[in-house]
């Protein structure tokens, strides 16, 4: 299989000031991979320097995709190359119907009709179709709007970031459902604070990102639960263990 | 209402409250050029919402210049409404001359003293009591000879418990003719009727516009009352006015405006809550660009007891040189009036811009996704044909963004 994701080296900084401290990471074609991290570790930096955020600078460092160089590409550019995002807190956009959205970003590409599908099994209402995007939504609305949105250019990869945080039980569940089919046969990069979302997904590799650069790697199941018992602290330490 | 000519000619010299002093004499009286229902009134019709190539199977009504050129009511209305010159209707209903000049005041401007001493034609309108249309009347106001002034008085009474929706597209044959459009309208709804009153209009940079309208509303009446205009005007002005006489009135006035060019407009709305538990809303969507300037004026006053008040102002700035000003005004006189506000006036904000473009649109059609959202009509309760057409006109108007 070959590699779909290289992140080398990656510095990134927002405004001033330095977040990512020299990422590398490798997703494989239809791989899934976890990132853990305490808060301000820099998951969400990581997952807008992939996206092509242009508030989030990349210092030094290159970003390959589908074996191009995206370090300097816009962000509709790569969103066209196949990188595709959900976002954990986007923005309200008054007076587009969410209908409209879809519609136009699967009719772009080639999608079609297909949505629709997609629609129904997120759950997505008619009524909430016809809402303006981000509008009065409630956080699992947003949640699966959003994951709707990202899959409707059926990229090659996906990105969610945080999609369980604000989500209760029975949102959680069928995102969860949703995405482990969804996910067959396309790359994901899933950014989780506290892993709910891996109760219903398994992702083939996690990844800890501690202040800024990846501490530790593995298997997601054990270094969740390590997490899980010990906290995050105990990455911090295996890190300091790796000669950082 | 009787009308003092001496009096008429007095206020022939009387500037409007407000918008750009226009000197009369520099228009034509009459047409110089005989109109001609050709393929450019039949296209600008339709940028207008006006559909002439369906003129047969929908009640139609349209003037080129000083002319009525075509009008005709559908077959399944024939006996529900009444739609034909307002000099027709005086004759025939010797009422219809007692609502002439009721609302507006013929003496309040140069514009209104204009049209009281040479009116040139006009519609009245009226739907009888009880009944209920389920397709559109259509009604069109061309200016076809370059540089007159187009000068109409209409006239719409819904009666009792009646229901329709009037389309009326303003418009002119060349986009870079002279003109002015001085469009008089009285619109009367009766106890529990309903119109739906959407004007469409498209007007060009040497153009001037000056509506004057006035509507009052029975208990229970329901208006909602649209106006959107598209592109550039060289100058308008109006401030339509609605009073709220019976119980539980509603009116509710929404402005869709995209404004470019050198644009000058001058747009207010003024509601009067004269009955118990009446509604009134004033919303205004607008987009400038270019050099345009654009002043909007609510004004809310209630009366009566439990009205409600709502005044709205959004817009969008797409030129450091445009330049919008909004000015609500919210008189109560009611401990139990609830009158509110809210304006915003803003660019299309960056985070916007950057989730679009995560979806893979270019800067370019985000901007024009955000901006035709912005003039989202889909809101205004109108025919779907009327909003698919109205959002059709909208993306021919915002082409360049």
């Amino acid at each position: 299989m070959g590699i779909l994701l290289k992140i080398e080296n990656l510095h990134v900084a927002v405004r001033d000031r330095l977040i990512l401290k020299g990422v590398n990471l490798e997703v494989g074609d239809g791989e899934v991979h976890v990132i853990f991290g305490p808060n301000g570790s820099g998951k969400s930096t990581l997952a807008m320097a992939i996206m092509g955020h242009p508030e989030y600078r990349i210092v030094s460092g290159r970003i390959i995709f589908d074996g191009e160089d995206i370090t300097e590409k816009p962000i509709d550019e790569r969103a066209r190359m196949g990188i595709s995002i959900a976002f954990q807190n986007p923005p309200k956009l008054h007076g587009i119907r969410l209908k409209d959205l879809l519609a136009r970003i699967a009719s772009e590409n080639g999608v079609g009709e297909k949505f629709l599908e997609m629609v129904d099994k997120l759950n997505i209402s008619r009524e909430h179709l016809s809402r303006y995007v981000n509008v009065g939504f409630s956080g699992g609305e947003i949640k699966r709007c959003e994951i709707a949105q990202a899959l409707a250019s059926n990229p090659k990869l996906l990105i969610l970031d945080e999609p369980d945080s604000g989500v209760d039980v029975e949102n959680l569940e069928l995102i969860g459902r949703f995405l482990s089919e969804s996910l067959r046969n396309r790359s994901a990069l899933i950014i989780t604070h506290h892993g709910h979302i891996l109760r219903h997904l398994k992702p083939m590799k996690a990844h800890v990102l501690i202040d800024g650069m990846i501490a530790c790697e593995g298997d997601p199941e054990q270094i969740l639960s390590r997490i899980m018992r010990d906290g995050y602290r105990w990455c911090e330490r295996c890190r300091l263990m790796r000669g950082g | 209402m009787q009308i003092d000519e001496g009096r008429l000619r007095e206020a022939l010299g009387k500037p409007a409250e407000h918008g750009e002093d226009l000197d009369l004499d520099e228009f034509e009286r009459e047409p110089g050029v005989r109109a001609e229902v050709d393929e450019d009134v039949k296209r600008r019709s339709l940028e207008v919402g006006v559909d002439l190539g369906k003129a047969s199977s929908l009640t139609t009504f349209l003037q080129v210049d000083h002319e009525i050129a075509y009008r005709a009511i559908q077959k399944q209305f024939q006996g529900d409404i009444e739609l034909m010159p307002i000099q027709e209707a005086v004759e025939k209903h010797p009422w219809v001359r007692e609502h002439l000049w009721s609302l507006v005041s013929p003496y309040a401007d140069k514009y209104t003293a204009y049209n009281a001493l040479k009116p040139a034609g006009g519609f009245f309108l009226r739907i009888l009591e009880g009944r209920r249309l389920h397709m559109p009347i259509q009604a069109c106001f061309l200016s076809y000879s370059p540089g007159i002034i187009q000068s109409v008085h209409n006239i719409i009474v819904a009666e009792p418990g009646s229901e329709a929706c009037v389309i009326t597209g303003c418009t002119m044959r060349r986009r870079d003719q002279r003109g002015l459009h001085i469009g008089v309208t009285e619109i009367f709804i009766g106890p529990g009727a309903r119109l739906n009153y959407t004007m469409v209009h498209r007007w060009g940079p040497s153009f001037h516009v000056r509506p004057r309208t006035g509507i009052a509303l029975d208990e229970e009446a329901v208006l909602s009352y649209n106006y959107v205009l598209l592109g550039a005007v060289g100058s308008f002005q109006s401030k339509p006015s609605a009073v709220l006489k019976g119980g539980n009135a509603a009116v509710s006035m929404n402005n869709v405006i995209y404004l470019d060019g050198s644009s000058r407009m001058d747009l207010g709305g003024d509601c009067l809550i004269a009955g118990r538990g009446c509604r009134a809303e004033l919303i205004t969507s607008a987009v400038a660009s270019g050099r345009a300037k654009l002043a909007v004026r609510g004004r809310v006053v209630c009366e009566a007891d439990d009205g409600r008040g709502h005044i709205s102002c959004r817009g969008l700035m797409l030129s450091d040189e445009a330049e919008v000003y909004a000015i609500p005004e919210l008189v109560s006189r009611r401990m139990s009036a609830s009158l509110t506000h809210e304006a915003a006036i803003g660019r299309i904000s960056e985070d916007q811009l950057v989730y679009l473009m995560a979806r893979g649109f270019s800067r370019e059609e985000a901007e024009s996704i955000i901006v035709r959202g912005f003039l989202d009509v889909s809101s205004l309760n109108l025919p779907i044909f009327l909003e698919e057409s109205i959002k059709k006109i909208i993306d021919l108007a915002v082409k360049g963004f």
